[in-house]
Parts: structure tokens; sequence; C-alpha cells
């Protein structure tokens, strides 16, 4: 993870190495008792340098948030010249301290195309930070100057506090958006859109690693309390009460494990005695592990597809005596269960460049007129409780959603795979595709995105439901089919997986997909490790006895003066015979 | 080398030797000193089957050594056996007795439970490109060939930037994704993908700009088999890109890692 500044820029970085050390402490000084931005055009020079080797190409040279990438950015860059940052100390609406710039800067924002910096330096950081405020005119204004709000230290986590958060964040509306078991499907959530109209997502909160401010207790209560400008997330600042903000922040925090997503690369896939019943659901799948994989967008075959909605599924897997079953499941803020998907569905290559995936654009506050609970809560912008919140009509849509799951038309011999999208001429793959708008699974056989041909045998069959935010589809397929690879406990078999957001109008090619992982079908009887571990100790146990007798033995019978002498009588060693 | 378990060894090794202990101590110090200089001395770990057979061997040293003359067998024989024998150690021999069986046993039942591992495909991460290809109707030659741009550099080095402008603008708008904002496989998208995209602060300068015209404009499809191309993300870039947009992204790669591309000289001297 090398990072250097060198080769034809290296007078420029030394130029700028200079400057910092001559003005760093007293533009940054003064910059900050100013509460906004300041210093000659000199003092602003290393961020400027640093800017557009760096940031440029997305937050675009005029700091317009209109570089290079922007537009096939979702979430977009940010337009520095409106003032409006999300992460911030400060109250909702102000302007970012010079701190909230520099943390963002160093963190990044995860699962967005903002990238964490930590190869800067303190000193370059903190230039940019001073320099990005030039593109305001509001860091100008010395009334501006952003006055962090308190942020208290945190209590400690209790089961009642989780209780209470859970009781608030019913009441304060927060389901509107984020969803009553917080997976990001509030009724709303379909409408949002930011400032700029972008269509805008809320957070999944089961899933904090994908939280733009960070994961940790201390952030989200930070997110809570002051909002996200441009976006519809108020804060809470002034609507709650520190514990109140503090006894949500342990609910959200209960959602999720602090330790991450735990991404894996080996879907186990566990015998049952019980016959799998399609009948009994997802209580199949209670003794299987869950593999949890990361999605990538499919960028690799036109039309691509920059950044899937769904960033993980996870993966059950188990098998009785005939049968193989899977259980994918992924969190989707609303389900499209009418239209067409299929896996060559083809799409206009312009739909690539629109960068924000096209939804249904009603730009509508999350919260309603009547509601009373976020009485307080201040949005920067427009005024959020202005219309009545949108129902969840459930328009009819034109693509629903879909996936699929992708293993090698034949057990793969040796290394050589298919290749990972959707196979390729020489290996084909097997799709068990399951459009959702449809009441069963269909198979297709590909060899590669540009020839899928429906090869519907029967075998698959499947069932699906949408609940909560989460779809869960059960796949399943005789253990050895007429056609097709058979899957044999204790070997590995490849497994890919592709996910197609309806809302989001992914089909085909723009989709969701994971790279090849392993299916493993852990066979029905592991051996017990007791026998053999008895039988190595019993062995080693049997040779210690026997040299230690032998060795009793052999000296016994000899003055003990002699042993404990320097000196033993030929033959004494232990190797050879004596 | 880690500097630091070195040295500590070192100190180790000459605390010993000041103290004069015993032949049998520096039997076993030998031995437990080399392997943790095998295990835990190097940057790069070195595969268990290897310390293996270089324990194996150090084992064999050490028992050639202590066996090479009567002095030696006796000094290392005689606490062992009074050990054995005498009644003070009766204790500590019954606990050797237990405690030896049931390690052994410890490490049967952890060999037995090992997470459950796919098969690993060790892949040629450069493999050898071949002598030409053929990118938009074009035959381009891989051996013989030139950036038709790099020129530009001493002759027009106004032309040149905006070349790299140009390859700078393909970069942010396709490879990002993967590469990263510092091009050092640090992408949004990198968590997803094994194999790794490429550093290329790591690895360009031992390339030719010809090479990276290869793997750019035919992508992980176009790998031999040695490859793994079934793996591999890397798109082949001539379904998106025009041939110049591609050679402007290899002028850029190596303007912004400050790298130079490997000169065709070198190549006809290997």
């Amino acid at each position: 993870m090398s990072f250097r500044l060198s080769g034809p820029r290296s007078s420029l970085s030394a130029y700028a190495a200079v400057l910092i050390a001559v003005s760093c402490v007293a533009t940054t000084r003064s910059v900050r008792a100013a509460g906004a931005q300041a210093g000659t055009a000199a003092q602003l020079e290393p961020g400027r340098v640093i800017y557009l080797e760096y940031c440029a190409q997305c937050h675009g040279e005029k700091g317009d948030g209109e570089g290079y990438a922007a537009s096939h950015l979702h979430p977009r860059p940010r337009n520095f010249t409106t003032g409006k940052f999300k992460i911030r100390t400060t109250p909702n609406g102000a302007l970012p301290t010079h701190e909230d710039l520099v943390r963002i800067i160093r963190r990044g924002m995860p699962y967005t195309s903002m990238p964490a910096w930590p190869d800067l330096s303190d000193q370059e950081v903190s230039a940019l930070a001073n320099f990005i405020t030039t593109f305001s005119p509001d860091f100008s204004n010395p009334e501006n100057a952003p006055k962090p709000v308190p942020l208290p230290s945190a209590p400690r986590s209790t089961k009642e506090s989780i209780d209470q958060g859970k009781k608030l964040y019913e009441e304060n509306g927060c389901v509107k958006c984020h969803g009553a078991l917080g997976r990001g499907d509030g009724p709303s959530a379909p409408t949002l859109v930011d400032d700029w109209g972008n269509p805008i997502r809320p957070a999944d909160l089961t899933q904090r690693w994908t939280f733009r401010g960070g994961s940790s207790r201390e952030d989200i209560f930070r997110t809570m309390s002051t909002g996200l400008n441009g976006t519809p997330m108020p804060s809470f600042l002034d609507a709650l009460k520190d514990e109140q903000r503090w006894a949500i922040t342990d609910f959200i925090d209960s959602l999720s494990e602090p330790s991450g997503p735990g991404y894996t690369n080996v879907v186990i896939t566990k015998h049952v005695d019980d016959p799998i019943d399609l009948a009994k659901g997802t209580a199949n799948f209670e003794s299987a592990r869950v593999a949890r994989l990361p999605i990538i967008g499919q960028i690799t075959e036109p039309v691509r597809e920059f950044h899937p909605p769904a960033t993980s599924v996870t993966v059950q897997a188990i098998y009785d005596a005939e049968s193989i079953a899977l259980l994918v499941r992924w969190h989707d803020m609303s389900a499209e269960r009418t239209g067409k998907n299929g896996p060559s569905l083809p799409v206009p290559r312009e739909e690539e460049e629109e960068g924000a995936p096209a939804g249904v654009q009603v730009g509508k506050s999350p919260f309603g007129e009547e509601e009373v609970a976020p009485t307080g809560a201040q949005q920067a912008g427009k005024d959020p409780f202005a219309e009545e919140a949108a129902a969840p009509s459930g328009p009819a849509s034109e693509f629903s959603d879909a996936v699929a799951i992708q293993i090698p038309s034949q057990v793969p011999t040796g290394t050589r795979k298919p290749y990972f999208i959707f196979g390729d001429a020489q290996n084909p793959v097997d799709l068990w595709f399951f459009d959702l708008a449809r009441p069963a699974p269909l198979q297709f056989t590909a060899k590669g995105s540009a020839d899928i041909a429906p090869n519907d045998t029967g075998d698959v069959t499947g069932v699906a439901s949408y609940e909560q935010g989460e779809w869960s589809v059960i796949f399943k397929r005789p253990l050895r089919p007429a056609s097709g690879a058979p899957f044999s406990p204790g070997q590995f078999m490849p497994v890919a997986l592709s996910v197609w957001d309806g809302f989001s109008r992914e089909r085909g090619n723009r989709r969701g997909l994971t790279v090849w992982y392993s299916l493993y079908a852990e066979p029905e009887n592991i051996p017990s490790a007791v026998g053999p571990m008895v039988k190595t100790a019993l062995l080693i146990l049997a040779i210690e006895l026997a040299i230690i007798g032998w060795v009793r033995w052999r000296y016994a019978s000899r003055g003990r003066e002699e042993l404990g002498g320097a000196r033993l009588r030929a033959g004494g060693a232990t190797a050879g015979p004596p | 080398m880690k500097i630091p378990i070195v040295l500590a060894v070192a100190v180790a090794f000459g605390l010993l030797r000041f103290l004069r202990v015993k032949l049998l101590i520096w039997a076993a110090a030998w031995w437990i000193g080399i392997y943790i200089l095998l295990r835990f001395g190097f940057t790069a770990p070195i595969p268990s089957s290897v310390i293996t057979i270089y324990m194996g061997i150090v084992s064999i040293a050490i028992l050639a050594y202590v066996s090479s003359s009567q002095e030696r067998r006796d000094e290392i024989s005689g606490p062992l056996i009074r050990f054995m024998t005498e009644k003070r150690y009766t204790l500590l021999l019954a606990v050797a007795v237990v405690a030896i069986p049931a390690l052994a046993a410890a490490n049967v039942y952890v060999r037995m439970n090992v997470s459950i591992e796919p098969p690993l495909f060790s892949r040629t991460v450069h493999p050898a490109s071949p002598a030409d290809i053929t990118v938009h109707d074009k035959r381009i030659d891989l051996d013989a060939g030139e950036n038709p741009f790099r020129h530009l550099e001493t002759s027009n080095p106004q032309e040149f930037r905006k070349h790299v402008e140009n390859g700078r603008r393909v970069y942010y708008q396709n490879c990002v994704f993967c590469h990263g904002d510092t091009m050092s496989a640090n992408g949004m998208f990198v968590h997803g993908l094994d194999p790794i995209p490429t550093n290329f602060h790591d690895t360009i300068a031992q390339l030719r700009e010809t090479f990276l015209f290869w793997r750019i404009s035919k992508g992980g499809p176009g790998l031999p088999d040695e490859g793994g191309p079934w793996d591999t993300a890397m798109p082949a870039w001539e379904k998106f890109l025009q041939e110049d947009e591609m050679w402007d992204a290899v002028l850029f790669l190596y303007d912004f890692t400050g790298q130079r591309p490997r000169g065709r000289e070198e190549v006809a001297t290997k």
C-alpha cells in the first residue's frame, strides 16, 4: 500500500512541504479562529496542489462535484460550492468545523467512492481541509463560524437502554425511512431524494459497516444529533434529550455486530436427516451456518452497474438424501413483484452514464404533517413537514427483483473453471434464475454474457418471500440431476450469485454479483477426533514407558554416585544399543 | 528479516553462554532458537512444510553433534538418566509421562479441526504476453511495439501532458473502482474481488508499456490458463475504450506513480 509523491511532482511536493512548514501553524490557527476559510493564495497553495492531484477527478477542479468520474458515481461526489457537508459535529444546516473535514478525509465514507486517505500527512490533510472551504462563500462569512454541538460521552449500553431506544425509534418516525427492523425499508424509503434531486437511500441500520459517518456508537450518536446536511436525515438535537439519543444509539448498536460483515469465501452445506420440505421455508435451514458474501457491481461486461444497491448476500445451504437446497437472503428497500427480469435482457448504453439509479422520484419528506415525533427536528434546505408522505402505493414496476445462483454445468476437473461472469464458450454454467415476479425459478445455460439460453429441465424448484425489507429465496435441486453437475459430500463446487434490484432498473448485465466462491458439502458423518487422539496418546505413552523401563532396568542397579558423576560408563548414551 | 526477533534470539544465546549452561540445555536452545528464527524471524512467512524439513535437518545436526564424542554423549544422557531413575524426580517424571501424550492428542485434535478452505489456485501474476494482438481490427506488435505517444514526452511536452490528462480521465471513469484513487489496489470493490487488482506502485516499473496495453485491452479473459482467466474481474477494455484511450491510460499510470516503463533494450539483453 505504498503511496508516493514522486517523479514529475517531486518538485511540487517539495514546494508544498516548504510552504506547509513555513505557514502551517499560522494558517490553521488563523483559519480556525475566523471559523471559516481565510489565508492568502500562498497559504492555500499546498492544499490546492493536493486537491488537484487527488480530489479533482471526482469533486471537480472547481469543487462543484463534476469531476471526470462523477457520472459513474452514486452517491455523487460532494459539491463543495454549496457548503453542505454530511458528517459534522455542528448543528443541522451549519458548516463543518476544520476537524470535521479532517476526520472525513482521513476516514473516507465506507461503501461509497470516497476512500480513506491514511497515507497523507497531518499537514497535508489539514491543508486540504482549508482549501476545500474556499469553494463556498459561506465559509468567509464570520457569522457562519461553526460551533460544535455538545456531544456528551457515551453512557454504558444496557438491556434497558436498548429497549427504550427501540421504543423511541418507533415513536420518532425513524421507522418511516429505516424500517421497523432497521433494514432501510421504511414506506418512505423509495421516495427519498437529496437536496439536488438525486434518489438517496436510508441507511440499512443492520449493517453498520456501511454507515457513511462511521460505525462506532459515538459516530451513530453524532449523526443522529446533527443530521446529514443535504439529505432527508434530520437532526434530533432539539427533539430528543441526550439520554434519548443515546438510547436510540444503543438500539442501533444492538442491530449488528461491531466486528463487521464477516465476509467468507466458502458456503458449508450441512447434511439434514429430515427431508427438505419447501413448504417449511426458512425453518429448513436452522442448522446451517450463515455465509455472508460481498456483492460488487458488474463492471466488466457492457452495460455496467457501478453501484448495486445490495452490498452483500447471506447464503445457507443444506442437503438431504436426494436434494440440495440454498437459502439466499438480502436486504432490499422495496419488493418489485411486477414486470419482468432476465439474465440477458438488453440495457441501453446510456443508462451507464446516469450515475444515480433512476427510481421513482417523488421527492417528499419522510415525515408527515400530523406526525408529532420530530417536532424539533430541523432540516436544512426544504421544509421537511410540508407535504404528506407518500403512501407505499406499490406502483407497478417495469422490472422485477431477481436472483441467480451460478454453478458450472460440469464439475470442474483440475483448476479450470468457467468464466465467473456467466461462463464461457468452452465452459458453460447453469443459472438457477428466480424472477421474483414469477412463482418459481427457471434454469438457463450460459456460455458467456452474450450467449444465454433457457434450459429448463424442471429440476430446480424454489420459493421466495419478502418480509420487512428482506428477500428470502430458497432454491432446491436434486443432488444428482439427469443433466447438470452433481453435488458430492466432501467436494468443493464453485458457486457465484447475481442479484437484480428492479427498483433501480437492474436487469441483464446491470446487476450486482459475486466472484466465484465455494460450496462445500460437509460429509454426513464427520469422523470423530476422539479415536485418533486416544490412539496417538496411547502409542506415545507406550514408547515413554518402554524407554523409562529400559533406563531403570539398565541403570537402577548401578550406584547413585556413579550416575550423579560427570561421566557415565561406556554405552550409556540414549541413542544406539548398549 | 524482523530485526527485534533476531536480536532477541541472539541475546538469549549470549545469556546462555554467560551462564555456562549444560550441553543438554544448549541442544534444546539451538533447536528452539532456530525454530523461532524460521517461524517468526522472516518478513515473508515460510511454508510450514519447509520449516518441517529445516527442523528435521537441525535435529539430525544436533544429534550428530551431541553423539560425536563419548564426553558429549555422557553429558547429554547423564541428566536424562538421573531424571528417569532418581526418586526426587518421580513426581515430575509422572507429570511428563502424562503431559507428552496429552499434548500429542491435542495436536491431533487441532489438525482434525482446521477450518474448511477451498482448494487454492496459485496463478501466475504476470504471464508471458503473446507476440502480437489484434485490437479493433489493428495488429499491435507487443515485442517490438512502443507506446505511440511516449515520444511526445521529449518532442512535444505540451501535447504529452494532454495525453496524460486524457489518461487520467479514462482512469477515474473506469479503473478507480478496483485499482483505487491512489493506484494502490484499494478501490471500493476490492473486498469482493479475488484475485485482488494490481497495485501499480509495485509492479509497473518491471513491465513494458506494450505489456500493460495487452493486459488492459484483453483483460482477464485474454490471460493464458496459468493466469486464471476465469477468476479475474479485469474487463477486456477494448469493449469500452478506443485504442488511443488505452495508450493514454498507460501514460497516466506511469506519470501518477512516478515510475518509468521498462525499455525494450533490457528485454533484448535478457
